[in-house]
């Protein structure tokens, strides 16, 4: 068994993740630690993300055989190796959620639904156009003007019946809208709500232009906002009443530890890279930075 | 620990991105009767325009550092970016050092390019170089010696030094120390990627496009002398050949971000012409001859250029192979005739021969690159993880 490490380096946070697994397989997963960045330099959290991942895992960083990044490359100056997003969050989510078969990674800047096969490997992918009104950071800008606490937005637009949409083309026509119901005293539940479903619309027109089918496992950080899961659920299951033409059946799932789906796919990928790279023989390109070079 | 290799890097980025050419400019000062003579991608014979006293200098169009305005009135849309741009750097003055331009035969939008030039700077020498595509040194040969007479001759009736064997045979050696130079900042990046990357090559090769050869080849001396000098460790990316960037030059993020998406570039065509020739160039007999013969016998294989009956793609195939390389990735700038035409020849090659490949094509003015990130990312991922390109 190897033991393997995989950093995501996010626009908002760092996540880590520490694996044991054999090549990739009987994967198990050691700890997961993630920290915000604020307004911290980058470089200080990763390392300090990475540090606490290893003594939580009571792993010593000269046993990792692989230390893989994701998301912003320049971030890990340390790794062996870097995966692409896609990638990565595919492995993981294939982890999290093993009848998966498409992955709705739904970032802070852009979502992505990606398509699979059994072995995480992507098959083909739709992202989010440059507007930001389908992501996290537009969600998290709105709950700031609110005045609601991020950890509060899922319950507070579950509570509530209201199925009014906001602009889902643009964030600042959304914003605009926000606004607007804002000064007609819509509660902040609501106006939530109707975020979440706009979001929601787009994610399922994303996963269907991605040409997804079966169960579609949901990473990134607004997976965790039961909120928007719920809507999202709700539409996928009232799609087939709507649509002309019967579709390809779609349900999502979302897993506690889906913020971590890169982190804990770059580092299965991680250990995977390195028995091929071993096969090969060509495992004297990783061994020079073995030992925790962080 | 401070990069060794900052200073030399920071220097050669300034050349490269100053559309103004302050080098020119200053070896214009330095030789108040030397000419200096712009040529157009791919190639022309440097060292017999440096033996005349004049200063050969590269145009690559402007990049994405300047907004077309007049240019685009000259071209119809589907035509490639790179004689726009070079037409709006004319009209502004920017080009106003070149006492001379030569507009290499590479394809008919640069042919054309020279027929506008000629109109909107009668004053100015434009020349169009017609480069052999008959390998037989008693006919192409014999062609490209009379070609580069011709030129020389049109260059002393601007006020160049006559051509004399000693002086070409002088220039001939400065370039092959130039290329010798250049031919081991290649061979570092092939042995050891992650001490050079490609883009920082890059800005060291290209800024040789304004500079006299044995200046250049003292930069990149530098360069090499500073990046060994290096911290560096070995990452584990994708070894990838680049090709299709002969001609119009990819935005420099462009290649950053193809770095970014764990791409080691540990061979490519960028800036082509100055590295078009192989090995050393003998100038002990008839310089001019031996400038002929080394084009004909020993030039690079590239879209332009006829092959005959040699197979298309055997060329990469042997570059892959010597580079060690995962993969291929063809960057062709949008509307490039010669390497969107070869390009399904090459990927028909490459797909027999089981090596890994993507495309996408490009502007020198791209401003955006999530997408050519994406594919990147996805391509590389997909040799390391699963040995193929999908």
């Amino acid at each position: 068994m190897q033991l393997s490490l995989g950093i995501d380096a996010g626009s908002s946070a760092i996540k880590v993740a520490v694996v044991k697994s054999n090549a990739g397989e009987d994967v198990e997963l050691l700890a997961t630690v993630v920290q915000r960045i604020r307004r911290r330099n980058v470089f200080d959290v990763v390392k300090a993300t990475y540090e606490e991942a290893c003594i939580r895992a009571k792993v010593d960083a000269k046993d990792l055989c692989y230390v893989a990044s994701t998301g912003d490359v320049d971030a890990v100056e340390f790794a062996t190796g870097h995966f692409y997003g896609m990638t990565t969050h595919a492995r993981g989510a294939l982890f999290l959620v093993p009848e998966a078969r498409a992955v709705l990674d739904i970032g802070a800047l852009h979502a992505r639904a990606i398509r699979m096969d059994e072995r995480g490997k992507v098959l083909g992918h739709r992202m989010t156009s440059q507007c930001a009104s389908g992501t996290g950071q537009f969600l998290e800008n709105i709950a700031r003007y609110l005045g609601v606490p991020l950890e509060d937005v899922g319950q507070l637009s579950r509570d509530s019946g209201v199925k009014e949409e906001v602009s889902s083309v643009c964030a600042v026509l959304a914003e605009t809208d926000v606004i607007n119901m804002v000064s007609r005293g819509l509660t902040a539940g609501d106006i939530l709500r109707g975020i979440h479903i706009s979001i929601a619309g787009r994610l399922v027109r994303l996963l269907r232009s991605a040409g997804a089918e079966g169960m579609v496992a949901l990473t990134g950080g607004l997976a965790l906002d039961t909120g928007l899961v719920s809507v999202l659920c709700d539409q996928l299951s009232k799609e087939q009443n709507k649509a002309k033409k019967p579709l390809p059946p779609l349900t999502a799932r979302s897993h506690e530890l889906s913020l971590f789906a890169g982190a804990i796919g770059a580092g299965i990928l991680g250990a995977y890279r390195h028995d091929q790279l071993a096969k090969r023989g060509r495992l004297g390109v990783v061994t020079a930075q073995l030992g925790g070079a962080a | 620990m401070s990069d060794p290799a900052s200073s030399v890097v920071s220097r050669a980025a300034a050349l490269v991105e100053d559309r103004t050419l302050p080098a020119v400019r200053a070896w214009k000062e330095a030789h108040p009767d030397g000419l200096v003579v712009g040529y157009l991608p791919i190639y022309v014979p440097r060292p017999l325009i440096e033996a005349m006293g004049a200063l050969p200098v590269a145009v690559f169009g402007g990049g994405d550092a300047i907004d077309i305005i007049r240019g685009d009135s000259y071209f119809q849309s589907y035509i490639c970016h790179i004689p726009r741009s070079t037409v709006e750097l004319g009209l502004c003055g920017d080009l106003d050092a070149l006492d001379a331009v030569l507009f290499p035969s590479i394809c008919d939008v640069i042919r054309n390019l020279g027929g506008m030039w000629r109109m909107l700077f009668p004053d100015k020498l434009s020349l169009y170089v017609d480069l052999p595509q008959n390998f037989d040194m008693a006919v192409g040969g014999k062609f490209y010696v009379h070609e580069m007479q011709r030129i020389a001759g049109e260059l002393v009736k601007r006020g160049a030094k006559p051509l004399e064997p000693e002086a070409l045979r002088q220039a001939i050696a400065r370039e092959n120390t130039r290329r010798a130079a250049i031919a081991e900042l290649d061979l570092l990046r092939r042995t050891e990627p992650w001490r050079v990357k490609a883009s920082e090559a890059y800005l060291v090769i290209r800024a040789g496009a304004t500079l006299p050869a044995a200046e250049h080849e003292a930069m990149v001396r530098e360069f090499l002398a500073a990046v060994r000098q290096r911290e560096a460790r070995p990452v584990d990316n994708v070894r990838v050949v680049l090709v299709g960037s002969f001609c119009e030059q990819p935005p420099f993020d462009l290649i950053r971000a193809l770095e970014r998406s764990g791409c080691d570039i540990v061979d490519d065509d960028f800036q082509l012409g100055l590295r078009m020739i192989d090995g050393d160039i003998p100038g002990d007999d008839d310089p001019i001859e031996a400038l002929s013969r080394a084009y004909l016998e020993r030039g690079r294989d590239t879209a332009s250029r006829y092959i005959g009956d040699l197979v298309k793609g055997a060329g990469l195939i042997g570059r892959v192979k010597a580079s060690h390389a995962d993969g291929v990735i063809f960057a062709a700038a949008s509307f490039c005739d010669p390497a969107l035409l070869d390009q399904p020849m090459l990927e028909h090659a490459l797909t027999k021969a089981g090596v890994p490949h993507t495309s996408f094509k490009f502007a020198e003015n791209t401003g955006q690159f999530q997408v050519i990130r994406e594919q990147a990312g996805a391509f590389s991922d997909a040799v390391k993880l699963w040995g193929a390109a999908s």
